[in-house]
């Protein structure tokens, strides 16, 4: 278990709508490996948001396990979970919403210094928030520091606020959506910078996003997790995935991503889904949750049986998947749109 | 780097003061633009002047005169002299002369300095509009048994031009003139029904008001405040019943509810009125704070501060009360109103303590003693409702200044 | 939802059933916030009775206490008047006497007055009430419209001079009592200006004529009422202009709104049925609000203008310390507010199309 930083363990989670429980997650296995970059992608509402707080602690599983260095993070008390507590962080999606409109710059970087006595009081918390800022290419920083979040833009907010999730030496940082809310022009920057950041700092990147294009640019060396309906329907090296999708589901992703080349892209079959309604969560369908819209249904066999995940029978690689007829070995058959 | 904490002894101790006058100069810098709010900040000062440090070199006229007294703005005393004596304007003219005073506002302060060059001759009043006394005074002026007349009711003019007796207007017409208007200081806003000065009672009779509505607020906001995060921040089953307990209180009509309970207990002290006044406020406020602590508690930023480690002593005050102070502000300024018109609603009706001279008890005595239906008692009677008006419309105009400035959409575009 | 559950096929009226019926129609909005407004009179009443009857200084002690000082008779016969008057058996427990109270209550039976003996409280408040309802609802109902215009018209012309005169003016008119209102219209326009007769105007018609449906006593009870009125007007105005402003400006900014535009509709009709309609809905729900905070503030204005409603009537009572008058009419005030609370829920589902779909708010 060295090699795993976080480990979910049969994870489920469940909220409570009026008079309604929404199984949110449901059964999730993962294990987030020292210094990867795992990518979770998902269409909203998947849980895949779900799934980051609760790597990050920020929420507690409703049943099921989640270990932190081999040791469940609901029995670490004291300096343990403080230790924890400073080495998972998060880089939230809304720029404008994560950073507290009343704080200056420098306010907002020094509390958890100060707090974890990371620096040494005065002048060592000035010198680190400095450092902290001119990593995440705040520069000149001077014209940064005592600034509110009102006077940022977009795109300098999501850097304060990865500086901030910096600021207590994480090894582990989940950014859930981290760029989808910053203009277009300057999210490769931003990426960029967080990849720069993970070989300068050690640090594990959880990336969670909707965008399959996105993933595969960024973790191009590392993992992809796809979920669907809160479930992990497959899982494994984003090179393999890219190249030869198993799941029904990871095939439409990747079916509808557009290729650089428009010729390509045109002349690129469309999977059409046997339907376009996302079920709700609370009246998932029985069976395998895609079954209602996936193109290569098996009737009698996709209705019948969750399927959990586990490594694909004809493929030679290590992707997991959570597909019957493929852990069968049955041929696909494709049906009619 | 003012904002650092470092909460090294000297520096964490100036900090807060620092910071609150860094707000301050901030908010007044924005307060400029926005002219309703600078008219009603600016207003407010002037109250503050007006009635907490005024009084402290205006004194309270409490001198009363005459019964039956009420002088226009501006009234002064004015000098009646038989028409062969029209030279007479001033009081080193009266020298050796015989005068006669009617025993009215101020009159005997006014003339001790000359007492010891007049011969003084006093006449008593009975009613204001013919009192017997003035018009014995006058046709004693008529008939020189007196030189001069010192009067202090616009009254006397009437009394002599539209006398309805033909004999004593004649008489009164062709002997006696008024041949100075503005002997001795005047009275800025004239005299009330004792013949006392109304500016001296409008500069002294905010101070308790004011104070006691402030307490209402404090107490008010406060509890609102606490409970309204208690509520929010522990929820389950106290949650639920502060907030049983809060819609029951609403439902309750609050100013009946205060009249049955003045009614019964009959206060004594306008300061516990306040206490009662700011334990019945409290519903809606805390109502909108819990919806504000449960909607900032599962902001983004407040779960950042969580991932972070950071204390739940930060992050309530640190975190989600610096975002909530200026709506607390806002409705600290609108409880504070709120109070003031209960508390004068209730001195009108004579159900609170009248022994502090306030506005609202001059407005009580104006309708108990019938001037508010007088027509010479515009004065007596604009007064302490102008006063009252015009506290009431700068706090408004503030609060709503206040909102606007704080008004997040407006500040993102800053 | 509440029709369905009362709906329901009843055929085998088991017990289950029955709770289980019982069940699903407190779930129903309907029912559930007609069940709260019950509950919070019954808990108002409670803590009146509780307050009448043991709190330190109570009324009831205070009048045993008067009439043994005054007429020095025995204690139990003082104690039997009071509860005489206050309609309650001297011997019986507390907790028979509250639900004799309660019983009584539910029969609108008050108990009668202390002060005038023989005369029902009811009988009282029903002579007074309508009076004040006419007054509050006359100066609510024009103040509403009056807002409403004015408030889509600072709308329309939004920073223009008009848009900040009216908003000035409308911090004028919340910020100052609506007592002190009251008092500038008698000194100002009565007794400076001499445009009514202050005296005159007094009680809510000319007691000279005889009430019934002829011209001039109508004449009479509009200009007596005219001035409280006048004052309920102006006091709500500002907040209705400034809610209705804000209100139109948040449908001005709908999709719907620039599609109807595009569409080419008339401007008057997109004012009137677009952006009037939606924008003087929220409206509506504070108008019902408003009822409670004008009816109870009522007291003073009533009390100034010496008009005779239940405020004047409450007032009068608190004068003398007759206290089940008192407890009567703030009852009865109580009640109208939950009532009217009550009656924006439930019209605010009916109005609002988005609440009728779900059912919940």
């Amino acid at each position: 278990m060295s090699s795993s930083v976080i480990d979910l363990k049969r994870v489920y989670r469940s909220f409570k709508s009026g008079r309604d429980i929404v199984p949110v997650l449901q059964d999730i296995n993962i294990s987030v490996n020292r210094l990867e970059f795992l990518c979770l992608v998902g269409e909203s509402g998947c849980g895949k948001t779900t799934t980051g707080k609760i790597i990050c602690g920020l929420l507690p599983p409703s049943a099921g396990i989640v270990e932190f260095e081999g040791a469940d993070i609901a029995s670490l008390r004291g300096e343990d979970y403080r230790r924890f507590r400073r080495s998972v962080q998060i880089i939230h999606q809304d720029p404008y919403a994560s950073l507290n409109p009343t704080q200056t710059v420098s306010e907002m970087l020094s509390y958890p210094l100060v707090r974890h006595k990371l620096a040494p009081r005065g002048r060592g918390v000035l010198q680190r928030v400095h450092e902290l800022l001119e990593l995440v290419d705040l520069t000149p920083v001077g014209d940064f520091v005592n600034k509110y979040p009102h006077q940022l833009s977009g795109g300098q907010r999501q850097r304060v606020s990865i500086a901030r999730a910096l600021t207590t030496e994480p090894s582990v940082i989940v950014a859930d959506e981290a760029v989808s809310m910053v203009d277009v022009s300057i999210r490769i920057g931003i990426l960029q910078m967080m990849m720069d950041l993970r070989d300068r700092l050690d640090v594990t990147i959880v990336f969670i996003t909707h965008d399959l294009a996105l993933a595969k640019y960024f973790a191009w060396d590392g993992r992809i997790g796809v979920m669907y309906l809160g479930r992990l329907v497959e899982i494994g090296r984003t090179q393999e995935i890219i190249r030869d999708p198993q799941h029904p589901y990871t095939r439409v992703l990747l079916s509808a991503i557009p290729e650089p080349d428009p010729e390509k892209t045109r002349s690129k079959q469309h999977i059409q889904l046997r339907s376009e309604d996302i079920p709700r969560l609370t009246e998932l369908p029985p069976g395998c949750s895609f079954h209602p819209r996936c193109p290569w249904y098996m009737a009698e066999v996709c209705d019948q049986e969750v399927p959990e995940l586990s490594v694909s029978f004809q493929s030679g690689s290590d992707v997991e998947v959570a597909c019957i007829p493929l852990q069968r070995g049955t041929e696909l058959v494709l049906h009619d749109a | 780097m003012d904002s650092r904490p470092t909460p090294t002894s000297l520096i964490a101790i100036l900090w807060i003061p620092w910071s609150v006058l860094r707000a301050a100069v901030r908010f007044i810098s924005r307060l400029r633009s926005n002219i309703p709010g600078m008219i009603g900040f600016i207003g407010l000062v002037a109250y503050f002047i007006g009635t907490f440090i005024m009084p402290r070199f205006i004194e309270f006229d409490s001198e009363p005169n005459l019964d039956e007294i009420v002088g226009p703005i501006g009234s002064r005393i004015q000098l009646a002299v038989h028409r062969e004596n029209a030279h007479l304007v001033t009081f080193e003219d009266l020298a050796g002369k015989t005068v006669g005073v009617v025993d009215q506002t101020g009159g005997p302060d006014l003339i001790a300095p000359y007492a010891h060059i007049l011969t003084i001759e006093k006449y008593r009043w009975t009613s204001r509009r013919a009192g017997p006394g003035l018009e014995a005074s006058l046709i004693d002026l008529a008939n020189r048994e007196i030189d001069a007349l010192l009067i202090f009711s616009k009254t006397v003019t009437e009394l002599i031009t539209n006398q309805e007796d033909p004999e004593l207007r004649a008489l009164f017409n062709e002997n006696i003139v008024i041949s100075n208007r503005a002997l001795g200081p005047p009275h800025l806003l004239g005299t009330d029904t004792q013949g006392r000065d109304i500016a001296t009672h409008v500069v002294h009779g905010g101070r308790v008001l004011i104070l006691t509505a402030l307490i209402g607020g404090v107490i008010s906001t406060s509890v609102a405040l606490f409970l309204g995060s208690i509520a929010a921040l522990t929820g389950g089953v106290l949650d639920s019943a502060l907030t049983a307990l809060t819609n029951l209180i609403l439902a309750i009509p609050r100013f009946p509810l205060l009249v049955v309970m003045a009614g019964v207990i009959r206060f004594n002290n306008t300061l516990y009125l306040g206490v009662l006044i700011g334990l019945l406020g409290w519903p809606a406020l805390m109502r909108a704070i819990r919806s504000q602590v449960l909607s900032l508690r599962e902001r983004d930023f407040v779960e950042a501060a969580r991932s972070l480690g950071l204390s739940t002593n930060h992050i309530m005050f640190r975190e989600i009360l610096p975002n909530m102070i200026s709506y607390v502000m806002i409705n600290f300024i609108f409880s504070i109103t709120f109070a003031m018109y209960e508390q004068i609603g209730l001195v009108v009706l004579g159900l609170a303590p009248i022994n502090d001279y306030t506005w609202g008890v001059m407005l009580y005595f104006g309708r108990s003693r019938g001037t508010l239906y007088n027509p010479d008692g515009a004065s007596m009677a604009l007064s302490p409702v102008l006063a009252i008006a015009f506290f009431q419309v700068c706090l408004v105009l503030f609060a709503r200044a206040l909102e606007e400035i704080f008004d997040p959409r407006l500040r993102a575009a800053v | 939802m509440a029709s369905q559950s009362l709906n329901a096929p009843l055929e085998t009226p088991g017990f289950d059933r029955i709770i289980d019926a019982l069940g699903r129609a407190l779930k129903s909005y309907t029912v559930r916030v007609f069940v709260q407004a019950i509950l919070t009179i019954w808990a108002v009443a409670t803590l009146t009775f509780l307050l009448v009857r043991e709190m330190p200084g109570n009324p009831i002690d205070v009048l045993i206490e008067q009439i043994l000082t005054q007429e020095g008779i025995s204690y139990q016969e003082a104690y039997d008047r009071v509860a005489a008057s206050f309609n309650f058996d001297p011997d019986a427990s507390l907790l028979d006497l509250y639900f004799d109270w309660l019983g009584d209550l539910l029969r609108f039976d008050l108990g009668t007055s202390i002060t005038s003996p023989g005369t029902e409280v009811i009988d009282e408040i029903a002579r007074f009430l309508p009076w004040t309802v006419f007054a509050v609802g006359m100066g609510l109902l024009i103040s509403f419209v009056l807002g409403i215009v004015l408030g889509m018209t600072m709308a329309y012309y939004r920073d223009s001079f008009l848009d900040h005169s009216l908003s000035f003016l409308s911090s004028f008119m919340t910020g100052v009592p609506n007592y002190i209102w009251g008092l500038l219209i008698i000194i100002v326009l009565g007794i400076q200006f001499n445009l009514f007769n202050v005296g005159e105007l007094r009680g809510t018609y000319d007691i000279r004529l005889v009430p019934g449906l002829n011209a001039e006593f109508l004449l009479s009870v509009c200009k007596h009422a005219a001035l409280p009125i006048a004052t309920y007007v102006i006091a709500t105005l500002g907040g209705w202009m400034l809610n209705m402003k804000s209100s139109t400006m948040g449908v001005l900014n709908e999709d719907y709104v620039n599609v109807a535009e595009a569409r080419g509709l008339k401007d008057k009709r997109i004012i009137t049925s677009y952006v009037g309609r939606n924008a003087s809905l929220p409206l509506f729900t504070q108008l019902t609000i408003a009822v409670g905070f004008v009816l109870g503030s009522g007291v003073v204005i009533e009390e100034i203008f010496v008009y005779w409603g239940i405020g004047h009537y409450l007032f009068q009572a608190i004068t003398v310390r007759d206290y089940t008058s008192m407890q009567g009419v703030f009852l009865i005030l109580t009640m109208a507010v939950v009532f009217s609370n009550l009656f924006a829920d439930l019209t605010y589902g009916m109005l609002d199309p988005r609440v009728r779909i779900s059912g919940e708010r």
